[in-house]
């Protein structure tokens, strides 16, 4: 919250946006994306939000990037460039924007001062959540309670929004039948063909089974320091594409195959929905963790609710893990696994 | 004592971020910008980041959990020396493979890069 | 007016993050342009709702367990995590949501060549 920094890192966000929508090359597009994520990781760090921090630093700069460096890779890296017309769009696109922005900055008055403590954002169900957390789960990390015991409904159905998006991106890319234009087109920019470094492959080797130790500490964690499930698991998916990026797309496909990915998201969200029906099963609401005392050796309803937590977010991490993969891998060889980036 | 030394590490830090930067904008060629920018990242990070885990240490008694976090730290700062400079080295490598020319000082003649060709 | 000033620019240099990514959707030729837009435009409205749950003074909300003892916990010593729950979903679905639509762009491009707006309409058109 000190204001100095914030208003640094404010100017240097709205500068690298503008960059990024004006810069005349895709490639550099993606990457400006990603300084301007990461910018943004380090203004919520300042403002307390380390959890929300985390998940951007390692989706939105990490997984978002390769995602748009994938795009690039399989299509073009210009943006044409255009002396005059679109005169009509541009004076749309700004005109629509000059109005919504003068709406809200009329809404803006009405805001509560920033950083008031007595916001009424502040002061109606979240000082129950600050005040009971410990009391009801014995979960430090408010986040982690909130997300998966309190509001566990929105989780639940936020993991099956991932395993439809992983889903959809798989449909989009495979419908066979109407893949028009004759025999499969060459590839636009044409790359150095089995290149291979062993430092590059060296070092990734190595550092992937750390990686995914951190990504089970993450995931571990979760009650004690920001972390969680969704961190663990897209640092889990991280540690595929870069095996996929130093070595060869085919070795991370034959052996974490399409087929185990599908199989360990829905086993995620089984893991998910099946605790809840486990609950349901005995005795209680769905989703009421306290109904696993009974069967867990030893726990207090309290201490239940710990261990339903993490047993969600175990959930959670596999089908977060195999969907990014599913998603890198089809995007970046088209749908059909046979070339990488 | 640990304090002082803690700032002075970050302060050196800094330091070598700044010349790492001034090194970017005014080298004349890629290579020699990405030699300033990989190293000198690397190493401002690292000095960096020792600091920092000599200032956790520096306030409160020496307990347990500060030793952690500290340890912590240092883990950070292995991954970090590296990961860094492996990337600097994908970078000049597609660089390489692409075909970008090393600058040449103007005025000098051209016979003496069949070194690079190997 | 001044205290409007003061209190309130954070919100005014968000809108014009949210504006800058609702031009670059409206207004921009390229299809990766657009989408990259569409990711500024997210990551505006995530930054506008962490800061209405930020305080000053506060702490991240990880609250003090066994050290403290189980005194009672002072909620203006930390910040508001209600919305930093919200925007962790928001997060994860926005990555969803970029896959889907880079891989709408990469079948358009399959099928024209292009990933300009113009020439797809044109070759529509046709």
């Amino acid at each position: 919250m000190i204001w100095q920094f914030d208003i640094i890192l404010l100017t240097l966000i709205v500068l690298c946006a503008l960059f990024t929508i004006s810069i005349k090359d895709l490639l550099g597009a993606a990457i400006m994306f990603g300084a301007y994520s990461f910018l943004m990781c380090l203004l919520w760090t300042e403002m307390g939000a380390v959890d929300v921090a985390f998940t951007e630093a390692s989706v939105g700069a990490g997984v978002s990037t390769i995602l748009f460096l994938a795009i690039v890779h399989r299509s073009t890296r210009r943006v044409k460039v255009r002396q005059r017309g679109r005169i009509f769009y541009k004076g749309l696109g700004l005109t629509a924007s000059l109005m919504m922005g003068g709406l809200l900055f009329y809404a803006s008055s009405d805001f509560p001062a920033w950083g008031d403590p007595l916001a009424p954002a502040s002061n109606h169900v979240s000082p129950y959540y600050l005040l009971h957390t410990l009391a009801d789960t014995a979960v430090p990390n408010v986040v982690t309670s909130v997300l998966a015991d309190y509001r566990g409904f929105d989780t639940m159905f936020e993991t099956s929004v991932i395993l439809t998006a992983g889903l959809a991106v798989l449909i989009v890319l495979r419908l066979d039948g109407s893949r028009t234009g004759g025999p499969v087109r060459k590839m636009a920019r044409p790359i150095a063909k089995g290149y291979e470094d062993t430092i590059i492959r060296f070092i990734s080797r190595a550092m992937a089974p750390f990686l995914q130790l951190f990504a089970l500490y993450v995931l571990a964690h979760g009650h004690h320091s920001p972390g969680g499930g969704f961190q663990g698991g897209v640092i889990l998916g991280a540690t595929f594409i870069l095996l996929a990026i130093s070595y060869d797309l085919q070795l991370v496909v034959q052996t974490f195959t399409e087929k185990t990915a599908l199989i360990l998201a829905n086993i995620g969200l089984l893991i998910y929905s099946g605790t809840g029906a486990l609950c349901l099963l005995l005795g209680h609401n769905f989703l009421d963790y306290a109904a696993l005392a009974k069967i867990i050796p030893g726990a207090t309803t309290v201490t239940a609710r710990s261990d339903g937590i993490m047993m969600v977010e175990i959930g959670v991490a596999l089908a977060v893990m195999s969907i990014i993969v599913i998603i890198y891998t089809n995007l970046v060889s088209d749908g059909t696994y046979e070339k990488g980036l | 004592m640990t304090a002082l030394i803690a700032r002075l590490l970050m302060v050196a830090g800094l330091f070598f971020f700044f010349a790492t930067t001034i090194g970017i904008l005014r080298f004349p060629d890629f290579y020699s910008r990405m030699h300033a920018a990989g190293k000198g990242d690397t190493l401002s990070s690292l000095l960096l980041l020792s600091g920092l885990a000599l200032v956790n240490l520096a306030g409160a008694p020496l307990t347990f959990d500060n030793i952690l976090v500290s340890l912590k730290i240092m883990a950070i700062l292995v991954f970090i020396f590296l990961a860094s400079p492996t990337a600097t080295h994908a970078i000049i490598d597609a660089g390489y493979a692409s075909g970008i020319e090393p600058w040449q000082k103007p005025g000098t003649s051209k016979e003496g890069d069949d070194d690079l060709a190997v | 007016m001044e205290a409007l000033l003061i209190a309130k620019y954070n919100y005014w240099i968000y809108i014009i993050i949210m504006m800058i990514g609702l031009y670059a959707m409206l207004a921009k030729n390229n299809l990766v342009k657009k989408v990259i837009g569409m990711g500024i435009f997210q990551t505006g409205i995530i930054i506008f709702y962490v800061s209405v749950g930020a305080k000053k003074d506060g702490n991240i909300p990880i609250v003090e367990h066994a050290t403290s003892g189980h005194q009672a916990i002072n909620i203006l010593d930390y910040t508001n995590p209600l919305p930093h729950v919200l925007m962790l979903t928001a997060i994860v679905v926005s990555v969803g949501t970029l896959g889907v639509a880079l891989a709408i762009a990469l079948r358009i491009y399959n099928r024209y060549q292009s990933l300009e707006e113009d020439e797809i309409l044109e070759q529509i058109n046709d």
